[in-house]
């Protein structure tokens, strides 16, 4: 399962800042081909800026970007007819109807396959006669998702693509992208800050927090190694309670809460002994960890 | 071919789904639901069903494997293997973990030895109810 593996995207050391706000800081991060990536993060992390950057739409202030094997500032032709993206703001030409802005951008795609969007369009209930800039926030979401999977990318990048989206339609939305992350040789990079979305579509995580990725990693591994331990000893323990790979610590007289990367049975084992404790080990999901790793450095 | 409907996963849980579909799978093994000589359902019909990454259940697949619950067919999938004895005794201890960790830890709050534990322990199991 761990063979030396294809690299999609690749970030090295990107910084980029907007008048005296740095929003990313020497970020690295690399994206296996084959991958389906949630990138975490609160609003305002970076999340946006990182995907335009990866496009080459934003040029960083410094750093090493590329992009299926090309720096992403200047992309050839044929490596931007194998990205998809769907950014956050939606501006498609509001007098076209969907049908002809579908007609429009097969035109600029060697591979574009009608049939799949035709199937999308059907059971996305989206009607092909309607104008583009009448259509509500959801349903033109729903029409640049289609777009954005109908020339079939190597590289789909999607900011936020469900934010727009009721219920059901997520659900349709999280199923096309399966269907891509299917055949295991496309990559998709997926922005969200609703950690729900992830789950059951991403097999990696990275976790977006002041411009540095404090994460990135297989979601399982996330799950894993990332626990809550409850700790209530006899005694006071002490404040500056701590073992290695702690998250986030909070003590309080006899109790302690703290979240731990790489719990052993080794660690806990010390941590009982050396503090007459009891300690409980509680899995988190997703958005408790989303959230411990976003308060860390708080404590 | 198995029929894929037993298996249900909670994607929100703090167990990774892979471990999920492990357990359940192992324990539909270990309480004869499955038994060698049936196929698990193929991945893709797996990962269609329950909406989940198709990875997720290749590796749940390939642990599987590797423990020796199952063994792959080419061009068949899946099939699940005769438990035996031994693996069979080993998975049924397996089940009973959870359950001790819980006696331990509380056998720590109320600072009983283990030799206390197991004291108490004994004649439980050796009494009939």
């Amino acid at each position: 399962m761990s063979q030396p593996q294809d690299i999609a995207l690749r970030m090295e050391a990107v910084s980029k800042r907007y008048d005296h706000k740095r929003v990313l800081d020497e970020l690295s991060l690399d994206v296996p081909t084959g991958s389906v990536l949630g990138l975490l993060g609160k609003n305002g992390q970076g999340k946006t800026t990182l995907l335009k950057c990866a496009l080459g739409l934003v040029r960083p202030d410094s750093g090493v970007l590329t992009v299926l094997h090309e720096p992403a500032n200047d992309l050839s032709a044929a490596a931007k007819a194998r990205i998809g993206y769907v950014p956050q703001e939606i501006t498609l030409y509001p007098w076209m109807r969907a049908a002809q802005l579908i007609d429009y951008m097969s035109a600029f795609y060697p591979n574009w396959n009608s049939a799949l969007v035709s199937k999308l369009m059907s059971e996305w209930e989206l009607n092909p006669q309607d104008r583009v800039g009448k259509m509500s926030v959801g349903t033109r979401q729903k029409l640049a998702i289609i777009l954005a999977l109908a020339h079939e990318p190597d590289l789909l990048m999607l900011d936020e693509p469900a934010a727009s989206l009721d219920p059901l339609a997520r659900r349709e939305f999280l199923k096309a992208v399966l269907s891509v992350a299917a055949d295991g040789a496309r990559t998709v990079v997926f922005s969200t800050h609703i950690t729900s979305d992830l789950e059951r579509v991403a097999n990696r995580v990275a976790i977006l927090r002041d411009g540095k990725i404090v994460f990135d990693g297989e979601m399982d591994e996330l799950k894993d190694s990332i626990k809550r331990l409850h700790v209530s000893s006899s005694r006071a323990l002490p404040l500056a309670l701590d073992v290695p790979g702690a998250v986030r610590v909070k003590v309080d007289g006899n109790e302690a809460l703290m979240s731990v990367r790489n719990v052993s049975e080794q660690m806990l084992d010390d941590l009982r002994r050396q503090h007459d404790a009891s300690v409980r080990v509680e899995d988190l999901n997703l958005e408790d960890i989303f959230l411990e790793v976003q308060h860390a450095g708080s404590r | 071919m198995s029929a894929q409907y037993f298996l249900a996963v909670a994607p929100a849980s703090g167990v990774p789904i892979y471990r999920q579909l492990v357990d359940q799978i192992r324990a539909r093994v270990a309480g004869g639901h499955l038994s060698a000589g049936d196929y698990l359902p193929s991945v893709r019909q797996v990962a269609e069903h329950l909406q989940i990454n198709p990875m997720t259940v290749s590796k749940a697949y390939s642990l599987l494997e590797r423990d020796g619950v199952v063994e792959l067919v080419r061009g068949q999938g899946m099939l699940v293997k005769d438990p035996g004895a031994a693996a069979n005794g080993k998975s049924r201890r397996h089940a009973l973990l959870p359950l001790l960790q819980q006696v331990a830890e509380q056998a720590r709050h109320l600072s009983l030895t283990p030799e206390q534990v197991i004291a108490e322990l004994k004649p439980l199991l050796e009494n009939q109810p």
